[in-house]
């Protein structure tokens, strides 16, 4: 039952942040598109600014992947009491819930900044900055997940 | 090194001289000009559109005759044409292709003539084949469309829509007009979009079948072929033959003339600078034998221009620029530190107060890339082939060099911070060890391996995160101790010191962060009261000064508090240092998905291939993501942790009167 659990958390973390980002990178892709059509040159600078949504699908995939090797779906086989997986399930909840709605936000101001490219080239630095701001919070929640994954798999239940 | 002096320069010279000192002035490069000069009735300013617009037609004629030759006669560029840069072209063959130029501009207008002669003929043949098109249900009518008959029969040679039988023609005739009896109608094809009628009757009855029929729809052809419509399809078929003989003809004509490329990107780049040329003489004053510029210049360019004058009647004169002048800005720093000025410019050029803060962050650039990179491997493929760029393309733009070098020197920081954390290709060697020979093989971490300590490599980051902030303030002291605003340096700079690094001392001395992140060593007691009150004091200072603009004791107060209040700006900071972590465990997390799924098949042959697939592929990938996400990151770190303590920007970049060329660079000798 634990490993249901755990395994269903794991799931979440893929799942949910994998789904924004596809949300959050789609957006920016159509409005790179947009660009590119009409000047080829800044397809270099749109795409920087399309792949950054990407990023939390990543997270999902690191805390999936920690959380499976801890629970041994990946590599040896180990116990995993009903409490333990329970436990994991919620240590993959805030990099699921905030990946998904942060890349999609992400993406939609990453569509603001290839507004600011299409209009100033010249001012990428101050574009890039704005999606990466909002990127601070996935890493924030990522942090928690994975050391919420790492400190569930030290304790003895 | 930092931001370079700049001098306002002010040269008065003979108009003859003009055009030489002008060029010479572009090739140098050193000067940005301004229109300072006021009017007056002596000096004048020129007005130059005319010409330029000419030279920028010129320019645009070039670039649409290289145009039309990439189209039809191509060059295969080289994969990486990019990494090139600039052809050099030495004054020598400048000057002999500067002879050449109405040659070249003649050439280039045939070749637009030509493209454009391809295209018209090219649209032609849709036109053709429509014509032909229309004519395939007429192909078994024997006479042109457009015979009328003869002296006492008239012919009606139409289409009706829709499919109709020879029957139901004659039954709607014999209807419509039953007195006429002498009407021979032949359907020519029928399908069931048209029905192609030929039909005679004699020539005063003309007017009333045509009636009749029109009440079918009866229409005549609207282009009538003047032979029999076979005869007119081969005729039309001989036509879309030499059309496009024609167009190849031309094609080969433009293929011909693949060896003026060179010639035309030249002129691309003389009409540019003559453009430009006129551009700033627009902007001299002139009066009826002289001229007069002014402009900025960097000191140390100085003396160099002055000899470069000398040959010259003028007369040159350099100052130091006033206070309030808008005086532009140019970064020189040196090879280590030089790849922070793109960054600095990504954000803004330093103001007037600041300084250049390049030298101070490239260390904190690098080493935080590293820490976000993590892995030795993928460091010193990065560091290998920017090296190599570096090493072979001597011909790149300089700012493109600059940024190539910024990743060059993350490469070398990653391969370092890869060895501290243990970390090759993620856990590549174990896994290969493991799955194919049996036994593991690992190389230990240096400092430690952050996926099993991650709270250490929290601490780390978090300390990175202190030194960088605190470094940033340092800078605003520098700044206020600079400007001899004392009090304000102890209120906006050395009260946060007290509160936050006091803060930060009493904090690490508290048994809870202890236990948190398993430290060995013990804060005094004495320390962590020395450190509380130092923060007592820091946050005092802060409440009473923090809004001492206002006159209004209360709401200064408040003002005071509001101020305070930006400690959670500091924390915030702080805990944005994590994502130091957290990038660096993603970098070293993917990896190690990659090679756990390529050992999936095990040690035999096709586990090795798969292993083989899935490690490029997958590694390659990652790589991609990870450069992009700490170059991103890094930047963020700077721009907003860093640069929101002590940076106001807003400088404007100097951009000097210079040689704008997109395909040579003109060699100087010097």
């Amino acid at each position: 039952m634990g490993l249901t659990f755990a395994l269903l958390g794991a799931a979440l973390a893929a799942l949910l942040a994998g789904i924004g980002s596809a949300k959050g990178v789609g957006l920016a892709g159509q409005a790179a598109a947009g660009l590119v059509t009409e000047d080829p040159s800044q397809f270099g600078k749109a795409l920087v600014l399309q792949l950054l949504p990407g990023t939390q699908g990543i997270y999902g995939l690191l805390v999936a992947f920690l959380t499976m090797s801890q629970i041994g779906i990946i590599g040896n086989p180990v116990e995993v009491s009903t409490l333990k997986g329970l436990l994991y399930l919620i240590a993959c909840l805030p990099i699921a819930i905030v990946g998904l709605l942060s890349a999609i936000h992400q993406g939609k101001t990453s569509v603001a900044s290839i507004g600011v490219i299409a209009k100033k080239p010249d001012q990428f630095g101050k574009a890039m900055i704005f999606p990466a701001m909002v990127e601070t919070y996935a890493i924030l929640a990522l942090l928690v997940s994975i050391l919420a994954v790492f400190g569930v798999n030290g304790l003895n239940l | 090194m930092a931001k370079l002096p700049m001098k306002r320069v002010q040269i008065c010279a003979l108009k003859r001289d003009r055009r030489q000192i002008m060029k010479i002035l572009q090739r140098r490069g050193v000067v940005e000009l301004d229109d300072e000069v006021q009017q007056d009735d002596t000096f004048q300013r020129m007005d130059t559109t005319d010409q330029r617009i000419l030279f920028e037609k010129n320019v645009q004629v070039a670039q649409q005759a290289l145009d039309v030759l990439d189209t039809y006669a191509p060059v295969k560029k080289p994969m990486l044409a990019m990494l090139s840069g600039k052809e050099e072209m030495p004054l020598t063959v400048y000057d002999t292709y500067s002879e050449k130029q109405d040659e070249i501009m003649e050439h280039a207008r045939t070749l637009n003539a030509l493209a454009k002669e391809i295209a018209e003929r090219s649209a032609n043949i849709p036109k053709l084949q429509a014509q032909i098109e229309a004519l395939v249900p007429w192909f078994s009518l024997d006479v042109p469309q457009s015979f009328k008959g003869t002296k006492t029969t008239a012919a009606l040679i139409g289409a009706v829509p829709g499919e109709h039988s020879l029957e139901s023609i004659y039954g709607v005739l014999a209807e419509r007009c039953p007195e006429i009896e002498a009407v021979d109608c032949n359907v020519i094809s029928s399908t069931t979009d048209q029905t192609c009628l030929f039909v005679l009757c004699r020539r005063e009855n003309a007017s009333a079948v045509e009636d009749a029929l029109r009440t079918m729809g009866f229409a005549r052809p609207s282009m009538p072929s003047t032979v029999p419509p076979l005869e007119e399809k081969s005729r039309l078929e001989e036509e879309i033959l030499t059309t496009q003989k024609a167009i190849d003809q031309a094609k080969e004509q433009v293929a011909a003339m693949a060896d003026q490329r060179e010639g035309l990107r030249f002129a691309v780049d003389y009409y540019t600078m003559r453009a430009d040329r006129y551009e700033a003489v627009g902007r001299l004053a002139q009066s009826k034998r002289t001229f007069f510029l002014t402009g900025y210049v960097p000191a140390e360019a100085v003396p160099n221009l002055e000899k470069t004058l000398e040959p010259f009647d003028c007369a040159m004169e350099v100052n130091d620029p006033g206070e309030d002048e808008d005086v532009p800005v140019l970064l020189k720093n040196n090879g280590f530190n030089d790849p922070m000025e793109g960054v600095v410019a990504g954000y803004s050029m330093p103001g007037k107060e600041d300084i250049d803060p390049s030298p101070i962050m490239a260390i904190f650039y690098y080493v935080f890339f590293g820490i976000m990179f993590s892995d030795a491997a993928y460091g010193f493929l990065l560091a290998l082939v920017t090296g190599i760029i570096l090493l072979k393309c001597k011909g790149l733009e300089p700012s493109f060099r600059k940024s190539i070098k910024l990743f060059f020197y993350c490469g070398i920081s990653t391969v370092f911070w890869g060895v501290m954390f243990g970390s090759y290709f993620g856990d590549a060697l174990a896994v290969i060890s493991n799955t194919f020979f049996g036994h593991e093989v690992t190389i230990p971490p240096v400092l430690f391996d952050p996926v099993s300590n991650p709270m250490k490599m929290l601490l780390l980051s978090f300390a990175f995160g202190v030194v960088h902030l605190f470094t940033g303030l340092a800078i605003l002291l520098y700044k206020k101790l600079r400007a001899h605003a004392y009090a304000d340096a102890i209120y906006d700079a050395v009260f946060w010191y007290l509160l936050v690094g006091g803060g930060i001392v009493y904090l690490v001395g508290m048994p809870m962060f202890q236990n948190m992140f398993d430290l060995s060593f013990a804060v005094p007691s004495i320390v962590s009261t020395v450190a509380a009150v130092c923060a007592g004091i820091g946050a005092v200072g802060i409440l009473l000064t923090g809004g001492r603009e206002s006159r209004n004791p209360f709401k200064r107060l408040l003002k005071g508090a509001y101020s305070l209040y930006n400690v959670t700006g500091y924390l915030s900071d702080i805990l944005s240092y994590s994502r130091l972590l957290a990038l660096g465990l993603a970098t070293g997390v993917i990896a190690t998905v990659f090679n756990q799924m390529g050992s999936m098949m095990g040690g035999n042959i096709v586990g090795a291939i798969v292993f083989i697939l899935v490690f490029v592929i997958g590694h390659v990938l990652n790589i991609g993501i990870n450069v992009l996400g700490a170059y991103v990151h890094t930047n963020r770190l700077q721009y907003v942790e860093f640069f929101g303590k002590f940076y106001d920007g807003g400088g404007r970049a100097f951009v000097p009167y210079a040689m704008h060329t997109k395909y040579y660079r003109i060699k100087e000798e010097m």
